[in-house]
């Protein structure tokens, strides 16, 4: 007869997060996949981040070669945020040695998933050091009250 | 020397020689700071590491095939660089490797350049730099160059490696790690870190080309430091800022 060994709660549950870690790794892996610029649109992907505080959401842009006056910041059906600069000049793949393809670039794009609600319409912007940032004030949409 | 990863020679090697390490990390410091050493120094490939434990990935310079780990030098500096991020899972081995192979040439010192993650960097007028060593000698050392001292913490990435193999091995070695952004490329914090490195080393380079092309470095530079992040994110590299609890 077979035995099987009953498995303490902390197992299941190392178990548990073992297997998420793993899953968003993959989800990670499928989306860094992909070329970080884009031919026909003529853009490039800038790095980016995001951080969240008690009180906002901030989501940081890394936006070389970007012309301050061009940069805009729209929001997307109310949790995304789509970022726009055009660039200072046109960067070829020449420009980076690559013979292997062709076109050129003039904008950075990209589109960035804000995790938690916020107030979109409050959103505040600051450039320093070619670093956008974007202010969210957060939405406290159900807070507890401690009895 | 590990027999899964080899060292190959190009070139007669430099005994006695400073030996430094840029490898993707934070800001990719090293990486930059590897890079302009290489260019201002004329330093040439001497040396290149062939492994299976290594992705199936050459990088193609002039249309001809290359490691993406070398070690570039001259008569007084050996400097070992890659151009991929190195797994979590290969990191050991080809570090031992690469300081094995060092001590091998008698390297007087080891220098591992990286950074140190810092919040709000944009907002940080003057980055400082830090260092590690490897014996209470080597930090007399650096103390005396008057370099600041990182007292507590946890180090995460190839730095921990050669700290952490130097001093079980009693080589001289030395962790320079200028504060930066973690994962946006710094070619200002590895300027930064030239800096400090002349101090230390008595090697010295003009850092106002980089600081001109920090620009194209930066936009040249995401792709690399996106699979870093994703290698970084594996090692737990954010238990750098992480308050230890020692146990005395």
């Amino acid at each position: 007869m077979s035995t099987r060994k009953r498995r303490s709660i902390f197992e299941i549950i190392n178990e548990y997060f073992e297997n998420l870690e793993e899953r968003t790794e993959r989800f990670r892996e499928v989306l860094i996949e992909k070329p970080s610029w884009d031919r026909r649109a003529c853009t490039m992907e800038p790095l980016r981040n995001i951080m969240v505080t008690p009180t906002e959401v901030i989501v940081t842009v890394d936006l070389p070669y970007a012309e301050e006056n061009t940069i805009s910041v729209k929001s997307i059906g109310g949790d995304t945020i789509e970022i726009l600069a055009k660039m200072k000049r046109k960067i070829r793949f020449d420009d980076f040695g690559i013979t292997h393809h062709k076109g050129e670039f003039e904008t950075l794009y990209c589109q960035t998933r804000v995790p938690l609600p916020v107030y979109m319409d409050k959103m505040e912007l600051r450039f320093k050091k070619g670093i956008l940032e974007i202010h969210l004030p957060r939405k406290h949409e159900h807070e507890i009250p401690i009895e | 020397m590990s027999q899964e990863v080899k060292i190959i020679e190009r070139k007669e090697i430099s005994r006695g020689a400073v030996m430094l390490f840029g490898f993707p990390d934070v800001g990719l410091v090293g990486v930059i700071a590897a890079s302009h050493l290489i260019s201002e120094l004329n330093l040439t490939e001497v040396a290149y590491m062939d492994s299976r434990l290594l992705p199936p990935l050459i990088v193609l310079h002039e249309g001809l095939p290359h490691s993406p780990i070398r070690v570039f030098g001259n008569h007084n500096v050996l400097l070992a660089v890659s151009e991929t991020a190195i797994s979590a899972d290969t990191i050991y081995p080809v570090m031992h490797a690469l300081i094995d192979w060092g001590r091998n040439k008698n390297a007087k010192t080891m220098i591992s350049m990286s950074g140190i993650p810092v919040q709000d960097r944009q907002d940080v007028k003057q980055l400082k730099v830090f260092a590690a060593a490897s014996s209470p000698e080597m930090l007399k050392t650096v103390q005396d160059k008057d370099v600041q001292v990182l007292k507590e913490g946890y180090m995460v990435g190839p730095q921990a490696i050669v700290m952490q193999y130097c001093a079980n091995s009693g080589i001289p070695a030395i962790a320079l790690l200028a504060q930066c952004f973690f994962n946006y490329p710094d070619p200002e914090a590895a300027a930064e870190l030239l800096k400090e490195l002349a101090n230390i080393a008595e090697i010295k380079v003009d850092i106002s080309k980089l600081l001109e092309k920090g620009e194209e470095i930066r936009l040249r530079a995401r792709d690399v430091m996106r699979r870093t992040q994703q290698e970084m994110s594996k090692m737990k590299k954010t238990q750098e800022y992480d308050i230890p609890m020692y146990v005395s």
